[in-house]
């Protein structure tokens, strides 16, 4: 910051040469080939550019040294750290084979057990369960406990696994939570409610915010019982304050053309809601649903952790047990899930939100080799 | 020079053909305006000239090389101005050229004093070098425009396209707007290319027009040749009664024209 005004003082190489667009050549000293007018408004915003250089200084400094406060608050003066223990406690989680020690000259190269993982996530079925489906394909079909048929042999999340049931409790959580959320979020509107009224909404969404899903869990625990099921409702409860809050926000910065239209047409409020507000919002909306519940699919790891099931529960199993080689095939179970959660949602909100013709879902799957192809060269 | 060469110009979205096969050639230091009505193509044109959107197929030559993408050589003018709100004049004015210096320069605002000059100047060339500290955001339409203006010419464009530039602006701003743009045009000798849908501001300021109608064009010539029926022909069926009023009669009556020309289209 400080070195801009030693940079004013000093000609560009460019400048001295060159004829300005008015004809004359510019020397080192303020603007000469410039009019007075040019002259004063051009000092004007270099005393203005001075202030506020040395009023950005004066923040960076006050920054560093609250950063330095927080670092020792945080104990940071204090650690016993250890490069060493670090690396030694790494070998628990990365399992080594070593290869080549019959190569003279070398002591052999570690590989990593990229098998002990894939057992282990066979084993218990992480991502995958080859029970389900089986008799789907089987002839004549039997018919004769549709519950079964349906939920067991097609079960859609079950066939997934440990991660079946984390994406369960996300996708479900989501579902439940999204009415409520919007409920919430289109009546904590200030456009909506009143000014001190739609402060009754905010405040309540502000309040199930400010606890974090996995003290809901335990809450719910004691309505439902200890599983699942505690994981999903509270889910979806804190999908009410998460995503209600975006969509608040996205509220307040729509434009009050379509509103103000639509109340000349002799609307009524919920009518002016829908056709002047919410249609205002609606791709935004799905997009910030399609977020949360990516959000959600990582909380159901989280809340897992408390003994709700999925993975979040194999990962606090395995390393109760101290087997710290499977919790790291657990880890990348919860790895690979939430990337493709992920990647999923993204494309999908990013093929929302595009203003080009959309295209059809066979050339989406068809035409993407050609379209990477077409990114790496560009 | 700068010489606009374009040739069977065609652009499709989908089914629609917003250009069809449209040629001309423009040589350099022409004024020249693009008539029509909404949705004729005018946009598209200037977006292709721009190189903003790429062709389906046909050829843009300007300087004797292909548009395939922006250059800076080509300032474009928006009809929303595109101006960022959050800075001043000055700095949206500077940041025309920030093709000429590096990223941190840019950023710190660390250009050379002539680049900083040219951004005074640039804005004094438009008339707002007493607002150059104000915030863009709080300037009225026509002063935002103004500073599109500006930031185009920082740019040392040889080339000045705009789009639409007084659509959004009252009759009086908008004729200021196309003052500004004129002179900035004269005084730099620069080759404008700018569309319009108001006839008579056209026709006070063009010195070369290009019709066109559902993408095809429908008329190219001078001042002399702008006759009502090159309108009618661009326009189509429309109310042209009253639309133009003789050079020689006097602003009082041009202003009459307004009115109709805005109460006609």
């Amino acid at each position: 910051m400080s070195t801009h005004d030693e940079h004013e003082q000093e000609a560009e190489p460019e400048s001295g040469r060159e004829p300005e667009p008015d004809g004359g050549v510019k020397q080192s000293k303020p603007l000469e080939s410039a009019s007075a007018a040019i002259n004063e408004q051009f000092e004007s915003i270099k005393a203005t550019r001075r202030r506020r250089a040395v009023g950005w200084l004066g923040l960076i400094a006050g920054l560093a040294f609250l950063t330095a406060q927080g670092l020792v608050a945080a104990e940071f003066d204090d650690t016993d750290f250890g490069w060493a223990h670090f690396y030694s406690r790494l070998g628990d989680y990365f399992p080594t084979t070593t290869y080549f020690e019959f190569i003279p000259g070398i002591p052999g190269i570690p590989f990593l057990d990229v098998a002990t993982y894939w057992e282990f996530m066979v084993q218990l079925e992480l991502l995958y369960d080859p029970d389900i489906g089986g008799l789907i394909f089987q002839f004549p079909p039997n018919f004769s406990d549709i519950y079964a048929f349906f939920f067991q042999e097609m079960g859609m999340f079950a066939i997934f696994g440990e991660a079946g049931i984390t994406l369960a409790i996300g996708f479900v959580g989501t579902i439940f939570g999204f009415p409520l959320a919007l409920l919430f979020g289109v009546l904590g509107s200030e456009r909506v409610t009143r000014f001190p009224f739609n402060f009754i909404f905010r405040a309540t969404m502000s309040f199930i915010r400010a606890v974090p899903a996995i003290v809901w869990t335990l809450i719910f625990v004691a309505l439902v019982g200890l599983g699942a099921a505690a994981a999903t409702v509270a889910i979806a409860f804190n999908t009410i304050g998460n995503l209600g809050r975006l969509f608040v926000d996205e509220l307040e910065e729509i434009e009050d053309g379509p509103i103000e239209a639509m109340t000349t047409t002799g609307a009524n409020k919920p009518q002016i809601v829908v056709f002047g507000m919410l249609s205002q919002v609606r791709t935004s909306f799905i997009a910030w649903t399609l977020y949360i519940f990516e959000i959600n699919v990582r909380a159901a790891v989280t809340v897992g952790v408390v003994g709700a099931g999925g993975l979040g529960t194999v990962v606090v199993n395995q390393e109760n047990l101290r087997n710290f080689e499977n919790m790291m095939a657990t880890l990348i179970a919860i790895f690979i899930l939430i990337i493709l959660v992920e990647l999923f949602s993204q494309r999908l909100r990013a093929r929302l939100r595009s203003d080009e013709e959309r295209m059809s879902w066979r050339e989406l799957l068809f035409g993407f080799p050609k379209r990477f192809a077409d990114s790496m060269v560009r | 020079m700068s010489q606009i060469v374009v040739d069977n110009l065609t652009k499709t979205y989908g089914d629609t053909v917003a250009l069809d096969e449209v040629s001309f050639t423009v040589p350099s230091g022409e004024f020249v305006i693009v008539l029509g009505v909404s949705g004729s193509g005018k946009s598209t044109l200037l977006r292709c000239l721009c190189g903003l959107t790429k062709p389906t197929a046909g050829d843009i030559n300007i300087d004797d090389r292909p548009m395939t993408q922006p250059r800076p050589e080509i300032a474009m003018i928006f009809q929303q101005h595109n101006i960022v709100g959050d800075m001043s004049a000055y700095s949206n004015a500077l940041s025309g050229g920030v093709n000429r210096a590096g990223f941190l320069k840019s950023i710190f605002q660390l250009q050379s004093k002539a680049e900083k000059q040219r951004a005074l100047e640039a804005l004094e060339t438009v008339g707002l070098l007493e607002e150059a500290e104000q915030k863009a955001r709080r300037m009225s339409g026509g002063q935002q425009q103004r500073v599109g203006i500006a930031r185009a010419l920082v740019q040392r464009p040889d080339v000045l396209l705009a789009d639409e530039p007084v659509a959004s602006l009252d009759p009086g701003s908008a004729q200021d707007v196309m003052h500004y743009l004129k002179d900035a045009s004269n005084e730099r000798d620069l080759t404008t290319f700018i569309s319009l849908h108001q006839v008579n501001i056209a026709r006070k300021f063009g010195q070369r027009f290009i019709g066109l109608h559902d993408g095809k064009k429908v008329f190219d010539g001078y001042r002399e040749d702008l006759t009502l029926e090159a309108v009618d022909t661009i326009y189509g069926d429309i109310d042209t009664d009253g639309m133009f009023v003789g050079d020689e009669q006097s602003e009082a009556d041009s202003s009459e024209s307004d009115r109709q020309t805005e109460a006609t289209l």
